[in-house]
């Protein structure tokens, strides 16, 4: 009972973390139609800005986060501007390409910024943990979890009430509809764009505690993130964060099943992607749209 | 322009099938030239630096001391790199254009088990001797092949000093968990354990493999933590240690040994977990503290090779440099002894191999596997690393129990 | 010109470089070999998402699933002493016809990303399950027998015959009334289920002919490489550069995937010669240019009438 809250509180806390992970590549995707591939190695930016600021300047990560979420910003809306502007109406896979071909920039030219040494945040208080009846907790993974759920608060809160939040939903839903009314679609893109990266680079940021950091570390987020975000519905905030703690909590506890089968061991902790993936495919079997999927896709 | 397009794609098509591509002048004259696709991007580019410091340290060793001889012939050492982007496939066609392309003499195993496999597969075909240093896996030596050489000692002694070390301690420990990455290298590592474990009157309560993918290890630590282990063992890499150091310590899981098989020797270890790294133990090819007196050609002693290699790359060398260093020794004496640069008779003259290095000893089995050399133990003491098993090679005595999280 | 087969004179100069490619274990090195062994196995696989994601529209991440699939067949029958690439290919593509079919009846009920998602799952869960299963060698492998050396271009022109196959049966598929209903589904698919077409069933028939070549290539693979494990067969790489090479010579075309394979394997191979570490900087940087230069693949540019005036004017359109 014990070992089944501890699967429980480890699978909200690691969702919390992939919940934002996912929120960036949905939005962008979402919105835009764009996949961005090159998102895993802008979460492998993010984790070495924190890194450089709590190594060069001593900043706690958790003061880096915003930092990071500012610089990818930047980073992200000049680089739709300039770069992916220029195809953005060429059909999809266009884009797709694009971004494979700029995570393999990014991602090597981080390499030789930051040689292939694994690099790793640790403040004072990491592995600092407070225990609930025998279930232990970790303070900065509740930490990085509440963090994340206060970003995905904000982006929900300015998505629907702010006039850029308003003006990029319009966007989304009729790209000529919106300019007609005087949405200037090129800025949109931008924002929505450099949103997404920004908050790749928060959660980088995040991961930066719990993570080590290599240049090739954003691969496996980004699997996770396309699984994430198709789980809770594209392009929806609320669905990321479903999705993330969605993922989390099966994964945790699909990888303490253990049984035997006709006299084969079967671990579950080998199986816990399997075991995620086949939620993710009966979900979308049953709801194609996601768990939080509007009828519009 | 488009006419000027199409004769464009026909004249390249045209030499792509039937040009004769410009073959680069290999072992001319002189020169030895050897062969290595290295990983130099992607996950295992930290790996397959260390891999290449190794083989450079040693090429520019000989250069310096006046070349190799080799039957009255004195000759220069070089060696053509490709960089294999961690990818087994890749490894196996840059290997094969470093035979017919490069023409190079030898090839130099790549970094990982896997990776070592696919070669050892392609060089056996084209019967062309390889030693590597970075391929523990004993499936890579039981396939009958004739041409692959490994100067390290197989996956499955990784850990077992440590539970040596165990059992001589007091209070003698009782339980053991393991958890081991799903590759081949780490399964074998586990294998071992399991199989050693119960020889040595040890417990073990949990052993459990995890995706070598993970990015989250806390339900696996939790796991362990509810069978209250004695000793906490991981197979794996540097990255998936450091996630389960971590997850131990946020989860308060306290054990008297914490073992890993791979990351507790690099650098990168300290620097990650800075003090929650001490009393951390690793099993290890070799390390500074190993006691050899090596034969005339090369450093004879391990601190003699540290030092040099100290004021060359500025850190101090781990087994993954010491390891390929001691490939390229393999060669060396091999060919000294067979007196030519021919393949089959430098094949013979390594399967009868019998020398003892810095490294220790290089002498390999029927399959070409070094079972000869024993491996040591360190640990991370004030983070610094020490050997403390074998007694014999030691320069510090194991810091058991390791105390509770809060006191380290 | 030429209908859904792209432009003829395309079509005609690859099977020229196929015929050309028949003299190149006579004329090169085991390398040269082996380096046009992957390209056709790449551009087969490429043939194989084309179908798919060419011919229909529904992009498929998961391609990748029936490569290993294939590659295990071969594995397995190795691993009972049958050796015999006739028995492995007619063998794997069967497998992974009917594997296409059965998981393509729910999934491909699912339109635009989710269909790309869902397979990404499908190709993921089956990689991590191979990992899981000691019978087919788990995360350790297989290994299988190879031909001897003097034998060992028997596994080229298995893959040649792989890729003519895949780039004839592209051109009978695209000439046949199938082609064409697989461009009303890609066109307007509820418009082509007004005209009578069934996409559920076009679809899946797409998805199962794209998965037999891809399963035919994997099949050869699996041998000539001499070992597979799962990093190895449901590699990244072996999922994304065949979109990438379709892509880049042109989707829905005969000619397209077999020029993109060419062309990018050609690429990467110069850079990987050149720069030791920086190739994989110039190879992004590469498919970068590409894209913003050529986002309608390279056929576009055999079609282009109108000299580079016309070329930039039509990129401008891409932009907001």
């Amino acid at each position: 009972m014990q070992l089944f809250f501890q699967d429980l509180v480890n699978g909200i806390l690691a969702g919390g973390i992939l919940a934002v992970v996912a929120l960036g590549f949905s939005l962008v995707w979402g919105i835009m139609n764009i996949i961005n591939l090159a998102h895993g190695a802008f979460i492998m930016l993010g984790a070495y800005i924190a890194w450089q600021l709590f190594t060069s300047l001593h900043v706690d990560p958790f003061l880096s986060v915003p930092v990071a979420f500012v610089i990818m910003f930047g980073f992200g809306y000049l680089l739709q501007r300039g770069l992916i502007n220029r195809v953005v109406r060429a059909p999809v896979l266009a884009t797709f390409l694009l971004t494979f071909g700029l995570s393999l920039l990014i991602q090597n030219l981080a390499l030789m910024v930051w040689t292939s040494d694994t690099r790793a945040v640790t403040p004072v208080y990491s592995g600092a943990n407070f225990d609930i009846h025998g279930v232990t907790i970790p303070w900065a993974k509740v930490a990085t979890l509440a963090a994340a759920l206060l970003i995905t608060l904000v982006m929900y809160l300015w998505l629907q009430r702010s006039k850029m939040g308003r003006a990029i939903r319009a966007t989304a839903m009729d790209v000529g509809a919106a300019q007609m009314v005087g949405v200037r679609v090129a800025h949109i893109y931008g924002v929505t764009f450099g949103i997404g990266a920004a908050l790749a680079g928060a959660a980088g940021a995040l991961l930066s505690l719990s993570y080590s950091l290599n240049p090739s570390m954003g691969e496996p987020f980004l699997i996770r993130g396309f699984v994430v975000c198709v789980l809770g519905g594209l392009g929806s905030v609320e669905g990321a964060l479903i999705g993330g703690l969605a993922y989390g909590i099966v994964a945790s506890f699909a990888s303490n099943i253990d049984f035997t089968l006709y006299g084969q061991h079967v671990s579950g902790t080998g199986l816990q992607d399997v075991v995620a993936l086949l939620v993710l495919l009966a979900v979308l079997i049953v709801r194609p749209t996601g768990l939080a999927g509007r009828a519009t896709a | 322009m488009l006419r000027t397009f199409r004769l464009f794609l026909i004249a390249s098509f045209v030499a792509a099938t039937f040009g004769v591509p410009a073959t680069p002048a290999g072992a001319a004259g002189d020169t030895i030239l050897f062969g290595s696709s290295v990983s130099l991007t992607g996950s295992l580019a930290k790996e397959g630096k260390l891999t290449q410091e190794g083989y450079d340290f040693w090429k520019d060793y000989i250069n310096q001391h006046g070349g190799l001889k080799v039957g009255g012939k004195s000759y220069k050492v070089d060696i053509k790199y490709y960089d294999d982007e961690s990818k087994p496939a890749s490894a196996q066609q840059l290997a094969e254009r470093l035979i017919d392309q490069d023409h190079v003499n030898f090839i130099l195993g790549p970094y990982g088990s896997g990776t070592a496999f696919t070669v050892a597969q392609m060089v056996e075909r084209k019967k062309m001797p390889m030693v590597e240093g970075n391929g523990a896996a004993e499936k890579i030596f039981s396939q009958g092949f004739r041409y692959t050489f490994g100067v390290l000692s197989p996956a499955k002694k990784y850990l077992q000093g440590v539970l040596d070390m165990a059992a001589k301690r007091k209070p003698r420990p009782v339980t053991v968990a393991i958890s081991a990455a799903s590759d081949a290298f780490s399964l074998e590592v586990q294998q071992g354990v399991v199989d050693y474990a119960q020889t040595l009157g040890f417990k073990v309560v949990y052993s459990n493999k995890y995706p070598d993918t993970t990015t989250d290890v806390s339900s696996v630590v939790s796991a362990i933590k509810a069978t209250n282990p004695d000793i906490i063992l991981n197979a794996g890499h540097l990255q998936d240690a450091l996630l389960i150091h971590k997850g131990l310590k946020e989860q308060n899981v306290q054990a008297k040994i914490y073992a890993y098989s791979v990351g507790p020797d690099t650098p990168d270890f300290v620097n990650s977990l800075g003090k929650d790294a001490n009393f951390v133990y690793g099993g290890a090819q070799w390390s500074e503290a190993v006691k050899y007196q090596g034969q005339a050609g090369f450093y004879k002693s391990a601190m003699d090779y540290a030092n040099a290699f100290d004021a060359v790359y500025h850190h101090r060398p781990d087994y993954h440099n010491a390891e390929s260093t001691a490939a390229c020794l393999a060669f060396q004496y091999a060919l000294q002894k067979a007196g030519t640069l021919d393949s089959e008779k430098v094949r013979d003259a390594l399967q009868s191999l019998d020398i003892v290095t810095f490294y220790g000893i290089i002498k390999f089995d029927s399959r070409g596997l070094n079972v000869f050399k024993p491996m040591v133990v360190n640990q991370i003491q004030h983070g610094k690393l020490v050997t403390v098993w074998p007694e014999f090679t030691a320069n510090g005595k194991p810091m058991y129990p390791a105390p509770p999280w809060a006191q380290r | 010109m030429g209908g859904i087969t792209g432009n003829r004179y395309a079509i005609g100069l690859v099977l020229f470089a196929m015929v050309a490619l028949l003299g190149v274990p006579a004329l090169h090195n085991d390398y040269i070999t082996l380096t046009f062994r992957n390209i056709l196995m790449f551009a087969a696989m490429s043939y194989g998402w084309n179908m798919i994601g060419g011919y229909t529209g529904y992009v498929s991440f998961g391609n990748v699933v029936f490569f290993g699939m294939g590659a295990y067949c071969s594995a397995a029958l190795s691993g009972h002493g049958i050796d015999n690439l006739v028995a492995a290919v007619p063998l794997a593509m069967l497998v992974c016809a009917s594997f296409a079919v059965v998981v393509g009846i729910p999934v491909l009920r699912l339109r635009g990303h989710y269909f790309g998602i869902a397979t990404l799952g499908v190709s993921l869960a089956v990689a991590d399950l191979v990992n899981n299963l000691d019978v087919l060698g788990g995360s350790s492998g297989l290994v299988l027998k190879q031909a001897d050396q003097a034998h060992f271009w028997i596994y080229y022109y298995a893959m040649w015959l792989v890729a003519i196959g895949c780039i004839l049966g592209t051109y009978a598929i695209a000439r046949s009334k199938l082609g064409y209903a697989f461009v009303a589904i890609r066109e307007n698919e509820d418009a082509a289920q007004v005209l009578g077409i069934s996409p559920t069933r076009y679809k899946v028939t797409a998805w199962a002919l794209g998965a037999m070549m891809a399963g035919a290539a994997g099949a050869v693979y699996a041998p000539a490489n001499g070992f597979i494990d799962p990093s190895i067969t449901f590699a990244i790489d072996n999922n994304v550069f065949p979109i990438v090479m379709a892509i880049l010579g042109g989707m829905g075309t005969v000619a397209g995937p077999f020029i993109g394979a060419l062309l990018l394997a050609g690429i990467n191979e110069f850079l990987q010669q050149k720069f030791l570490q920086a190739h994989t900087i110039f190879f992004g940087a590469t498919i970068v240019l590409v894209v913003v230069f050529l986002p309608r693949g390279l056929m576009y540019l055999v079609g282009l009438r109108g000299g580079v005036r016309r070329w930039f004017a039509d990129l401008r359109v891409f932009r907001v």
